[in-house]
């Protein structure tokens, strides 16, 4: 979809922070939380009843999380916007369903978002690619050092997209969120040994995907 | 499995920036999602239950209401075309038959008897 990626789809620099940044602290809502010490199941559940200010706290506490993932596969930030919004609808959706108990909406959650990117992928192959787009135009400080960032995380995006989707999730579970074998694997309802196989081979065919590109991002070869 | 190979370097330096992204949510988009949360339909629909809905659930849902509405057939049924067994127990119990004719049969007769002359 060469709308998506062109233009205002790209992530800018005043909606995306680049830095070292703990994965736990980007999770963390840093507004003071009144709801502190209830669950997404009891907040979800409450909403199913009607109460629009667990819709609310839902929103503040999961959306973030969600269009980080989303972000972090897709490199886009319109895609990321789509598929944040989306799995938020079906969260809103399987409300009056959910069973409190049965599964972490967390793990939910991450299982719809990775699946919506990977369908968002599926469909990006054989669509033109960001180093065929003219970049737009940035004349703020340190844009070349931007530009080769989000070059780069491009470049990583669409190497995810040339991966079976399996391997795609399990790879940006693992290596995009940093989550455990453990929990990608309740995540996608496989074995673990699995997990491990799934990623070892992705990152594997992401390392000959990459291979040829290795200096246009700006890694110098031996 | 160790990562040696420069290109695995280079694969984990991209993972690291992709896991240094933290975007936080445009207001815009705040308010698409919070425009999506509509109460679920089965909320709404439970407030607003109808006296049809409130009656089903006295007698027990919609299993009951068609056992009743079977039962009322039958009845209607064995109403209109007894069987044999029901008409001799109904005999027996109320004695014997009885015949019910809609004109008097003196009527039939004296006009037997004026056709005669």
């Amino acid at each position: 979809m060469i709308a998506a990626v062109a233009g205002d789809g790209l992530l800018s620099p005043a909606n995306c922070t680049f830095g070292v940044t703990a994965l736990a602290k980007q999770q963390m809502n840093t507004m003071p939380d009144p709801t502190a010490g209830v669950s997404d199941a009891a907040l979800l559940v409450a909403f199913a009843r009607g109460d629009a200010q667990a819709a609310r706290d839902l929103t503040a506490r999961l959306l973030p999380r969600v269009l980080a993932q989303a972000t972090r596969m897709l490199t886009n930030q319109a895609e990321a916007e789509d598929v944040a919004q989306e799995a938020m609808i079906r969260l809103w959706k399987i409300a009056p369903d959910w069973q409190q108990g049965h599964a972490q909406v967390s793990t939910w959650l991450y299982r719809v978002v990775a699946n919506l990117c990977t369908d968002r992928l599926r469909k990006r192959r054989g669509s033109v690619s960001l180093d065929q787009i003219a970049e737009p135009e940035d004349s703020t400080p340190n844009a070349a050092t931007r530009i080769q960032t989000q070059t780069r995380l491009r470049a990583l995006s669409d190497a995810l997209a040339q991966l079976p989707e399996r391997q795609a999730e399990a790879v940006a579970l693992r290596h995009l969120e940093g989550l455990s074998n453990p929990e990608i694997a309740q995540i996608m309802d496989i074995s673990v040994r699995s997990v491990e196989s799934l990623t070892a081979r992705g990152k594997r065919a992401l390392v000959d995907i990459l291979a040829g590109r290795k200096a246009e991002l700006g890694y110098e070869d031996d | 499995m160790k990562m040696t190979d420069p290109k695995d370097d280079m694969l984990d330096d991209l993972f690291a920036e992709a896991r240094a992204l933290s975007p936080q949510p445009s207001d815009a988009l705040v308010a698409r999602v919070l425009a999506d949360a509509r109460p679920p339909e089965r909320a709404i629909t439970s407030v607003q239950t109808g006296i049809f809905t409130r009656l089903l659930d006295v007698i027990g849902g919609w299993p009951a209401a068609g056992g009743l509405v079977a039962a009322t057939l039958a009845g209607v049924w064995i109403g209109v075309a007894p069987p044999a067994s029901v008409e001799d127990f109904t005999a027996t119990l109320l004695g014997d038959q009885v015949a019910v004719g809609f004109f008097d049969t003196d009527i039939a007769f004296d006009m037997e008897t004026l056709a005669d002359g």
